[in-house]
């Protein structure tokens, strides 16, 4: 009964941290200094052929268009019912008028798929690593794989990123200089040509979060290292590898587990500087491009599926927290 | 039992990693790629079997071409009248054509579609007849007709829905197609200047022709057109459904396409716009053989590039590299009915105060062309403009007698550069070169105008305005674009500094940036309001009128420096009856020139510099200083000037 | 066994301390603004003069350095500390409270993890017109950082909650913020340093990328800035690995300093808790 209660204020509070994100989302653009139709006709501008006249006579008909008369409420609610009822978001006002769904749809599979394996992999390495390298705090195995993950880890990644480039797209041409998804969906040339364009930008995203798990894993795992039933496991003759698992992990997991969550969601911000380091055909640079051009449907259209993504991950973790840990009681 | 635990474990992860790295470099490449030194030159190949893009055309029959635009959002869309469509990327240079081209290196307006120059019908230039070539015919095999310019005009002024509605309508009253080759248009107004509303002065025309039997069936204002109708020599073959690349084919009848028509045969067979992302990749990309044609570079990746690839070439073979003939100059400019720089004083002080020399090499390392005039120092200008004025400037005086021109900038610059080889020794050709020279840096002449106006230096080195407040300036420059106004409002900034100003300059995105100098919400950058190609620059001057004048809040549709000036505003009323042909141009617009010189509204400092480089491994035939048949612009729509020039080198 | 502990403490103490000197001691002794450009002959190599070299610009690069070192300390101390010290109160108090008090501030911290960062970053950018310090930088990178260590703090609060020791101290009578403190504290110190230490990381990281949109003032000398003028430049690609390399080798020995410094901490600390 308990926990039905908390089950309910907690979804509670979900619904309310999206509502806020999404408001937030919708206001704070249209707060900025510049809006869509300014960054449309500024961009013509700077070609320097349109005469003013020519300027501010588009600038009328754009507000029109984009739907920028009536009062900020007035564009709210109008924003609100649109989205809730048909779910749809509206047409992009920087590539006016394709629909921002359209446009969410071809890059959102390409971010989820790059980053849920990259987030996966350097989850499930970092982690064994760290383990390992806290179970065996005091040999030289352990301080060399902290060291590694130490050296790492601070490298800017942009740095990181175009040195795996210059390394593997030039000096040995083994991968190609940027993403290019060959033949039609699903045949085999299809599927070689992604892992082939994605293998360096996924490898560049599992070094740089490899460093964080290695070290925050391997401080927990030492930590818990010293407690005394760990000791007492030892007296009792437990394997290392079932102290490992059954020990040191499950204690361990809880905060791991935490950041995995939100680093899962954070997926569907996609990853902005890999995208474009490595024209990568993901939501990241829509987002920028959104914001940068004020396009306040691509904005939402955008970062609401992000903000639903990290809320629930928060929700599911909250919820998921008494089966990790049985000692957690909900009050 | 530990240690072999711990070794699986190793093991294991060591397999899996070999495994995939193997798995990727196993899968047959689709291009063969020579291993070599990555410091030396990139050696030819001698495979014997041709190498092949990605795309699967053939490396040596296809132009690789920088995109300019990036990533493309919405690549199935080749509708040119609504926001998002990308342009540069092939759209506009191979695919579509204008009535009207300029040729940037001679200043005339060259008839692309059209025949031959268009005809006035009458005295006050509201009747046009303008006539078309024969023969043309659209990229799916239709007639191309004057129906289809007819059509289009009428459409433009007619159709609300569309941005473009409200700048067309008030202008064209009727559009008619009397026969197949010939259009008559009846303006509204008097428009003196019709080659440069349905042809191309600078990047491109406002007017592209849309092809009837298509769109007629279509709302203009919505339909993407996912495969666009060309009357250009190409047509497109394949576009990339993530926007990285466009891939367009010569159209077998090139004949009856425009340029393929008036120019002869197009080499390339097929031309790829492709975008590599940061400016690192698209150097690799050119050190590799990868890209043929450069958009704008920096200085120092034109360095790495031409030292990792010899044949690498830029516009002149050697300093300054650059093409300093692009039609818009550089400097400072200002919000002029903001306090201090309200101030005649204000702004000369400024000036004097800036040591042009470090700034330029600061900026671009003195590969700039110094220009005092707000005309930019374009080769086909110099001599009209500011050569002819030389002698005035030399003679120019300010209210207390003070002379500012320096006329040896040039020979200074050129005299700090002597580690450079092959730059001229003749004053002439150094100030040809380099510019006609520039104000003096005279920070003792500065301090003295600023006090005349209530400024005064503080006991720490820093001036104080009237009010006795520091004085701060920050100038707004572009972030990721326009490198070169960038740095120079960074390069000012510190020259400032050095002066006794508390100033700084901001980067800002594209967004921000525009739309400050459009509320007039700034107080300086370095913005660029100083265009011109022909020597009837009416068009770009024009927007200083002191009509377009509003508070600083609102938007400003032209004059966002806000600058009010009876003598400018009537010295442009002047030009605009003008036909662009008309003798009394030149000396009209050396009054404006003088007018700007002795009022200073903005700064101008240099002319631009662009490094567009091209590999000539593949094709050769680009235009440079030695054969400056035509200005290195990539990005404009008259692209194809260079197409029928070049030649494939034949190499595998 | 003390020997061990003692070197990685020693190293990480050492490095800290050698940081330390570079940032706030040694840029007094710099002969002008190392920021000014054209004070010296561009692209130099090491010498004498210039121990580093000099940079693109005309700047001397050791000189830079130091200062941009003593910037970004600045940035990452104050955005940790601040960041850090926010985060714990609030997910400690929220997990172990629980209730109301926690459902709010869980709310708090969920919105400010969910909002997106980037429009609120350039409206702040241009807000601020270029002229940010080094203070308001901080304090930017601070608001959005702090929901990280509070929702981790939580979390160990949760679990900790439970355990025997706290229930103990809750029978007994002690007051919440004294468990709080007293109980709860030591056991996530070493998992609060070391997220304190990752979070100087992170804020000078972020620092650097806000550098490129302009939050950050790019007329200052911090390791982000100087990466990012080093790589305007093409430092990478020309070779230039002395501008390059030495910010970004600057940071990595200023984490591995932080980081040894911590672990050695811990270890000292469990050696005397007999272990």
């Amino acid at each position: 009964m308990r926990f039905l209660v908390f089950l309910g204020s907690r979804i509670l509070t979900f619904l309310m941290v999206v509502w806020i994100g999404i408001t937030t989302a919708f206001f704070v653009p249209r707060f900025a200094p510049s809006n869509p139709v300014e960054a449309v006709l500024a961009r013509l501008d700077s070609q320097k052929s349109f005469q003013p006249e020519q300027i501010q006579a588009m600038r009328e008909s754009l507000m029109e268009l984009f739907g920028l008369k009536g009062t900020l409420l007035q564009q709210y609610g109008s924003f609100l019912k649109r989205v809730l009822v048909s779910g749809d978001f509206g047409p992009s006002l920087t590539v006016y008028p394709t629909p921002v769904s359209t446009l969410v749809a071809r890059a959102l599979p390409w971010s989820l798929g790059l980053l849920f394996c990259s987030t996966i992999i350097a989850w499930v390495l970092g982690n064994s690593i760290g383990l390992i390298a806290g179970y065996w705090k005091d040999r030289t195995i352990s301080r060399i794989l902290e060291g590694t993950a130490i050296l790492l880890y601070p490298i800017p990644y942009y740095i990181l990123a175009l040195a795996l480039i210059i390394l593997f797209a030039y000096v040995f041409p083994i991968f190609p200089f940027s993403f290019s998804a060959q033949g039609q969906p699903f045949e085999w040339a299809f599927i070689k040509s992604v892992i082939r364009g994605s293998f360096l930008p996924a490898l560049s995203m599992v070094t740089v979060g490899l460093g964080w798990w290695v070290i925050s894993m391997k401080a927990l795992a030492s930590n818990i290292m010293e407690e005394e039933y760990v000791y007492f496991a030892r007296l009792k003759g437990v394997s290392d590898g079932g102290i490992m698992r059954g020990y040191v992990l499950r204690n361990a997991l809880l905060p791991q587990v935490t950041m995995l969550a939100l680093q899962l969601g954070g997926m569907f911000s996609g990853a902005l500087l890999t995208e474009y380091l490595f024209g990568y055909p993901g939501v990241g640079t829509l987002i920028a491009q959104a914001v940068l051009g004020s396009d306040y449907n691509m904005i939402l259209g955008t970062i609401s599926f992000s903000i639903i993504a990290v809320a629930g991950a928060t929700l599911i973790i909250d919820l998921a927290y008494p089966f990790l840990d049985p000692r957690i009681r909900y009050r | 039992m530990k240690a072999k635990r711990f070794n699986q474990f190793l093991t294991a992860l060591a397999v899996i990693m070999i495994l995939s790295m193997l798995l990727s470099a196993c899968t047959p490449a689709t291009k063969t790629n020579p291993e070599s030194d990555p410091t030396a030159p990139k050696q030819e190949q001698s495979t014997g079997k041709a190498r092949m893009t990605e795309q699967g055309t053939p490396r040596n029959e296809t132009l690789i071409v920088d995109a300019l635009d990036g990533r493309i959002t919405n690549p199935k869309q080749f509708n040119p009248y609504i926001p998002g469509t990308a342009y540069s990327e092939g759209f506009h240079q191979v695919c579509m054509a204008n009535l009207y081209e300029i040729d940037g290196t001679k200043g005339d307006m060259i008839p692309i579609i059209a025949a031959k120059p268009a005809e006035a019908l009458n005295a006050d230039f509201t009747k046009w007849k303008i006539t078309l070539r024969s023969g043309l015919a659209w990229s799916d095999g239709q007639e191309f007709s004057a129906e289809d310019v007819a059509w289009t005009l009428t459409m433009l002024s007619t159709n609300k829905d569309l941005p473009a509605y409200g700048f067309w309508n008030p202008l064209i009253k009727s559009a008619k197609a009397t026969d197949k080759v010939t259009v008559e248009i009846e303006m509204n107004k008097p428009y003196p200047r019709i080659e440069t509303l349905v042809g191309d002065q600078i990047f491109d025309s406002p007017f592209h022709v849309l092809a009837k039997h298509i769109w007629s069936k279509e709302n203009p204002a919505t339909f993407a057109a996912a495969t666009p109708t060309c009357i250009g020599p190409y047509k497109l073959k394949d576009v990339d459904a993530n926007g990285m690349w466009t891939l367009w084919e010569k159209r077998a009848d090139w004949q009856k396409a425009a340029y393929g028509a008036s120019m002869g045969e197009p080499k390339p067979k097929y031309i790829l716009f492709k975008f590599y992302g940061p400016e690192e990749k698209r150097v690799l990309a050119g050190a590799a053989h990868d890209l043929d044609v450069f958009m704008d570079i920096t200085p120092d990746s034109w360095d790495v590039l031409r030292k990792k690839n010899e044949y690498a070439k830029a516009w002149f073979d050697q300093f300054p590299y650059a093409n300093m003939d692009d039609p818009c100059e550089r400097g400072i400019s200002f919000n002029t009915s903001k306090a201090p720089f309200d101030k005649l004083e204000v702004r000369w002080a400024l000036a004097l105060a800036t040591d042009i020399q470090s700034v330029s090499m600061a900026t671009f390392g003195g590969k700039m062309r110094f220009s005092p005039i707000q005309v930019p120092p374009l080769s086909g200008l110099q001599p009209l403009y500011h050569f002819a004025l030389e002698d005035w400037l030399k003679n120019l005086q300010l209210a207390d007698g003070y002379k500012p021109f320096d006329g040896e900038h040039s020979a200074k610059l050129v005299k700090s550069l002597a580690g450079e080889k092959g730059l001229p020794t003749d004053p002439k050709a150094q100030k040809e070169l380099f510019g006609v020279g520039w104000w003096k840096h005279d920070p003792n002449q500065a301090a003295k105008l600023l006090q005349s106006v209530g400024f005064k230096k503080g006991s720490d080195g820093k001036w104080l305005t009237p009010d006795g407040k520091p004085w701060k300036i920050t100038i707004n420059a572009p972030a990721n674009f326009e490198v070169q106004s960038g740095r120079l409002a960074f390069a000012v900034a510190d020259s400032w500094k050095k002066f006794g100003i508390d100033a700084t300059a901001q980067a800002m995105e594209g967004g921000p940036f525009w739309t400050a100098e459009g509320n007039g919400d700034f107080e300086a950058g370095s913005y660029w309001p100083g265009c011109g190609v022909q020597p009837d620059v009416y068009n770009q001057v024009q927007g200083w009128h002191k009509k377009y004048v509003v508070p600083t809040g609102q938007t400003a549709p032209g004059n966002r420096q806000r600058y009010k000036s009876d003598r400018i505003s009537n010295l442009i009323d002047q030009l605009s009856p003008l036909k662009p042909t008309d003798p009394k141009i030149v000396p009209l617009v050396n009054e404006l020139n003088k007018a700007f010189v002795e009022e200073m509204p903005w700064i101008p400092m240099f002319g631009t510099s662009k490094f567009v480089p091209t590999d000539t491994y593949y094709w050769t035939g680009f235009p440079n200083s030695k054969d400056p048949y035509f200005g290195p612009w990539w990005w404009w729509s008259n692209f194809p000037f260079i197409l029928h020039k070049l030649q494939p080198t034949g190499k595998m | 066994m003390k020997r061990k502990h003692n070197s990685r403490l020693l190293a990480g103490f050492a490095l800290v301390s050698l940081f330390a000197l570079l940032g706030f001691v040694v840029p007094f002794f710099s002969p002008e603004d190392p920021r000014v450009w054209n004070t010296v002959p561009r692209n130099l190599p090491a010498s004498a003069a210039h121990l580093l070299g000099t940079t693109s610009l005309g700047q001397d690069t050791f000189w830079f350095l130091t200062w941009a070192i003593r910037n970004s300390l600045i940035i990452g101390l104050i955005t940790a500390v601040l960041a850090t010290v926010i985060g714990l109160v609030v997910g400690l108090t929220a997990g172990f409270r629980g209730g109301t008090i926690d459902r709010v501030l869980t709310l708090l911290m969920d919105s400010f993890i969910v909002i997106p960062s980037l429009p609120i970053l350039i409206l702040l950018a241009s807000l601020m017109k270029g002229r940010a310090s080094i203070i308001l930088v901080a304090g930017v990178l601070v608001i959005f950082n702090w929901p990280w260590p509070a929702r981790q703090a939580r979390a160990s609060a949760l679990s900790l909650r439970e355990r025997d020791f706290v229930h103990t101290a809750w029978f007994s009578g002690e007051s919440p913020l004294k468990i709080t403190m007293r109980e709860l504290l030591p056991f996530i110190s070493s998992w609060a340093l070391g997220n304190l230490i990752n979070t100087v990381l992170v804020a000078v990281a972020t620092e650097g990328a806000l550098a490129v949109i302009g939050v950050s003032n790019q007329a200052q000398a911090t390791l982000g800035t100087m990466i990012f003028w080093a790589m305007q430049h093409q430092a990478l690609l020309a070779e230039r690995w002395l501008w390059i390399g030495s910010p970004v080798v600057a940071i990595m020995l200023l984490f591995i300093g932080l980081f040894l410094t911590q672990t050695g901490l811990s270890q000292y600390s469990a050696t005397k808790r007999g272990r």
